[in-house]
């Protein structure tokens, strides 16, 4: 393993490792734009430059592999210079309007401008005019004047989508980021061409306008999109989630992730989401919390239930940890009920090659696991047949939290809701609810995946534990808190105001990751 | 004095064809090449001092023994994208002797062990392009391409692909690139062409003159060919002279030939009344030698970078007293301005920023510091890209404005040009 020292510093590399990795794993500053890890290497920015000892110039860092003994510096005079000119030759055409650019606050020539420029501008002339708001298909806006022409895009189209829809057309400064003819930028992973872009050039149309992205915080948690379980960082505020992107995972989804993954936010925010625990045990909705629904339930259910247990029945779907299946199985145990049933509208997992799996849920091998001890998950339709025989008479629901993947949402809930006591756990709401079937129905507003810690165990097996993000609806409740209410005893909370952090630290700096 | 020893018969009209180049010796050399070890030829284009044609002057066969020792498929590329503004001396090689660039072709292809070249001919170069065609076939049709060359056992195969005229396709990899049906744009080195090039495979690209230069230095031998020229720069070499002379075209003289003789005996001097004012020597990205520059520099390599500039591709462009020298780089800005692939940022943005700081003083809207502009520009866009267009732009400016600044001076005080006395409009009709 090769040896070398950056800007005085010692440190060692992968065999075959390019200097701007060197500096990426030693976190030392470098400029660069059309770099970035899961790409192939351009050259082009041309601000990655390095002395290099002995060399007969300035290097490029992204193009030059690092050899034992090398000493190498970006903080020499020239260098920084050639850096600063390198900034201006990039913002020489760009139309500087930040206050009503999507990308400021998170724009690569903000940051390496204030990083590696500061210098004062001395372009006196008219700047190149460019296409403005190109619709480069369904999910993504091109604004070609921003555009720094880095090929990130193009390169991500060619390499990593293999869809080959964008390239760069005409020449010099006229050279613009396009699309043939009738073939949009419309593949499957689209929205990855806005991350990595490193200025406002690409904007996702879900995304742009919407929010400032210094009112937004973000944190980690894993896509409940489909079985691959993709790292995400979820981008969220006072008024609910905005998007959704990848964070890097090399044994996961790498840099990426798809652009059904991006809408996973749209379910989580109030509009959609049950608030209000509810109860129809006559001809009348009421309303209630979901605590006190629970203990009603707890009340009026509990001690039947544990009377005859082979006439209830759980429906399960693989949208909750492996926490909350562990909750409710043991609840089963001790109330001694036997049938569970396992609810999936997406019976094949196909794999695209890339990242998205036919399996809508996130954890459907936790739910097997956590299944295989308490017995042989049935279907749903089974299910169905048991309440229209009459065999069964009271189901509880874990209904999927994300509804859009569930085709036969609104059918099996009429289905199940024929039962005699009807219990439906769930995140969402939705019109079908107005007409159930039960004459004892109860629905109990369930934490979506951002508002709860747990563990998906995705496609592979692998284990993926994710925190608390924040909190949409105050009143919902996860299935292990519901099963501890249903068993009759106490929630306990953590009521202590946690400690305050420093303006610096705290949620409201962004922290966008790395360029 | 002009030496024939490329030009020797491009007079006759005969010897475009087979036979009349036949007649006058045409591929006996390559009959003679072909009984000898290809090693030997590279080593004896290495010893006989012959460097690339085209512009950058690498040594030809230092640049063949790039090639890995393998039986790896490879291939030679000729460049006959001759675009550098001023030259013109591959069109007359391609016009008046296309089985000279034939034969020294297949010589050098056997030299490197390669079965398959390709001609790579600007696309405006119709008569060049119909020149080689008819050649071509007439080569495959005496046996001279194809399987078993002459009987030796060689397999060749060459073909004519036409560029669209850009002029960045003579930059080696960008040729590479067209070639291979991408957009045509430099290719990021390391990996070389020798050892990664055309279709990911070891290339080699060589100038037109350098490939027909070959067939000398095996009629010659390292020797005879050596006895033109200097130590440094051996063999003779085409110069197109153009501009202000009275005898514009072109002539193959010596290397190490003065410059005066080039320009004040065999181009014929200054037109009559006017002085030397400058000379582009290399082709117009070389930066411009005043006339006492000029006239005290020989035309070899070394020589003609002891003034800072280059031999370039032997383009030498005649300035005299009558031009505007802001207006000249006005015309060359808007050239590579024109031309540069977008690849590279510096080189994008910075071509677009010349051209409009030199039209600005142009049309009098300039400020007087955009003259330490233009040089902060240009020096921020030499060597900082893949390939040299970028200092191709950037060399003429900072050279025209080192040595005739008082003329820009003027034109941003005065809003007119000093030679001329006339602003740009009227300089330009």
């Amino acid at each position: 393993m090769p040896k070398c020292t950056i800007n005085g510093k010692e440190v060692e590399v992968k065999e075959g490792a390019t200097i701007i990795e060197a500096f990426k794993t030693m976190s030392e500053d470098i400029a660069h734009y059309c770099w970035h890890p899961g790409l192939s290497i351009a050259g082009v920015c041309r601000l990655c430059m390095v002395d290099v000892e002995g060399a007969r110039g300035p290097q490029i860092a992204c193009n030059t592999v690092v050899k034992d003994g090398m000493v190498i510096t970006n903080q020499s005079e020239q260098i920084k210079d050639i850096v600063r000119w390198g900034m201006d030759f990039h913002l020489i055409n760009h139309p500087l309007d930040c206050p009503i650019c999507d990308q400021a606050g998170e724009c690569g020539l903000q940051e390496q401008y204030m990083k590696f420029g500061q210098y004062d501008p001395e372009m006196n002339q008219q700047k190149v005019k460019k296409r403005k708001v190109v619709d480069l298909g369904e999910r993504v806006v091109l604004d070609s004047e921003r555009c720094i022409l880095c090929s990130r895009c193009v390169r991500f189209t060619d390499e990593v989508s293999k869809t080959n829809e964008l390239g760069i057309f005409n020449r010099g400064d006229r050279s613009e980021v396009g699309t043939f003819k009738d073939k949009p930028l419309n593949n499957k992973y689209s929205i990855n061409t806005v991350d990595i872009c490193p200025v406002g050039a690409l904007t996702s149309k879900d995304f742009r306008f919407r929010q400032r992205v210094w009112y937004l915080k973000n944190d980690d948690t894993v896509c409940n999109g489909c079985s691959t379980g993709c790292n995400v960082k979820a981008y969220f505020n006072e008024e609910g989630l905005f998007r959704v992107k990848p964070v890097y995972n090399e044994e996961v989804n790498g840099h990426w992730m798809c652009d059904d993954g991006r809408d996973i936010y749209k379910y989580v925010n109030k509009e959609h989401r049950l608030l209000k625990a509810k109860n129809n045990s006559g001809s009348q909705w009421s309303e209630l919390t979901a605590g006190k629904a629970m203990q009603e339930l707890h009340n009026s259910l509990f001690a039947e239930i544990k009377a005859a247990p082979e006439k209830t029945g759980v429906v399960l779907t693989g949208q909750y940890t492996n926490e909350e299946y562990q909750a409710v199985f043991a609840t089963l145990k001790e109330l001694g009920v036997t049938q569970a049933f396992h609810w999936n509208d997406t019976d094949s997992d196909d794999f695209d090659g890339l990242l998205i799996r036919g399996d809508k849920n996130p954890n459907t091998k936790g739910l097997q696991n956590a299944a295989s001890a308490f017995g042989a998950l049935k279907s749903v339709a089974d299910a169905e047949a048991a309440i229209a025989s009459g065999s069964l008479e009271t189901v509880m629901v874990l209904a999927p939290e994300n509804i859009a993947v569930y085709s036969n949402y609104d059918k099996t809930f009429a289905a199940l809701s024929k039962a005699k006591n009807f219990v439906w756990f769930g995140a969402n709401k939705t019109e079908c609810f107005e007409t159930t079937n039960s004459s004892n129905t109860w629905m109990i507003p369930i934490k979506s995946f951002v508002e709860k810690s747990g563990t998906f165990t995705n496609h592979a097996g692998l284990d993926q534990t994710f925190n608390y993000v924040t909190t949409v609806v105050a009143g919902a409740l996860t299935m292990s808190e519901a099963m501890t209410l249903f068993k009759g005893e106490t929630l306990e909370f953590d009521l202590r105001a946690k400690p305050m952090t420093s303006m610096k630290n705290n949620h409201f700096t962004l922290n966008r990751g790395e360029l | 004095m002009e030496v024939k020893i490329l030009s020797e018969h491009y007079d006759k009209p005969s010897y475009k064809s087979l036979d009349g180049y036949k007649e006058l010796g045409g591929y006996e050399d390559l009959a003679k090449a072909l009984k000898m070890d290809p090693k030997q030829i590279v080593e004896d284009v290495k010893a006989s001092g012959l460097r690339g044609r085209g512009g950058a002057g690498f040594p030809t066969g230092v640049k063949w023994g790039f090639l890995p020792e393998n039986g790896e498929p490879r291939y030679l590329l000729c460049n006959a994208d001759e675009g550098e503004p001023g030259t013109f001396k591959d069109r007359l090689m391609m016009e008046a002797a296309p089985h000279q660039l034939i034969e020294g072709m297949i010589i050098s292809a056997f030299a490197i062990k390669s079965h398959k070249s390709y001609i790579y001919i600007r696309g405006e170069y119709n008569d060049s392009i119909r020149s080689l065609e008819k050649a071509l076939a007439e080569a495959y049709k005496d046996g001279l391409l194809g399987k078993n060359i002459l009987g030796s056992g060689f397999d060749h195969d060459m073909d004519i692909y036409v560029g669209a005229g850009a002029y960045i396709c003579g930059e080696e990899t960008a040729m590479i690139s067209s070639l291979e049906g991408l957009k045509g744009q430099p290719k990021l080195k390391p990996p070389f062409p020798a050892i990664e090039g055309y279709l990911g495979k070891p290339t080699i690209v060589n100038n037109v003159e350098s490939l027909a230069s070959v067939k000398y230095i095996i009629r010659d031998g390292v020797e005879g060919y050596r006895k033109h020229g200097t130590e440094k720069s051996a063999g003779t070499k085409l110069f197109s002279v153009s501009g202000n002379v009275v005898k514009p075209g072109n002539y193959e003289i010596a290397l190490g030939t003065s410059m005066k003789t080039l320009i004040m005996d065999i181009a014929g001097g200054m037109k009559p009344g006017r002085k030397l004012k400058a000379v582009i020597p290399g082709g117009s990205s070389t930066p411009i030698l005043t006339a006492d520059e000029a006239m005290s520099a020989n035309m070899d390599y070394e020589s003609i970078a002891s003034f800072g500039s280059f031999l370039g591709s032997g383009a030498v462009i005649v300035l005299d007293d009558s031009n505007c020298m802001v207006d000249m780089l006005g015309i060359l800005m808007h050239f590579y301005h024109h031309e540069s692939c977008g690849q590279c940022t510096p080189c994008r943005e910075g071509t677009g920023w010349l051209n409009k700081v030199v039209h600005a003083i142009l049309k009098g809207e300039a400020r007087e510091k955009d003259l330490e502009l233009i040089n902060g520009i240009s020096n921020h866009m030499m060597g900082k890209t893949i390939c040299a267009l970028s200092d191709a732009a950037a060399m003429p400016a900072l050279s025209f404005l080192q040595k005739f600044r008082d003329e820009f001076e003027y034109f941003i005080k005065e809003g007119q040009s000093k030679v001329r006395g006339v602003g740009y409009a009227q300089m330009h009709h």
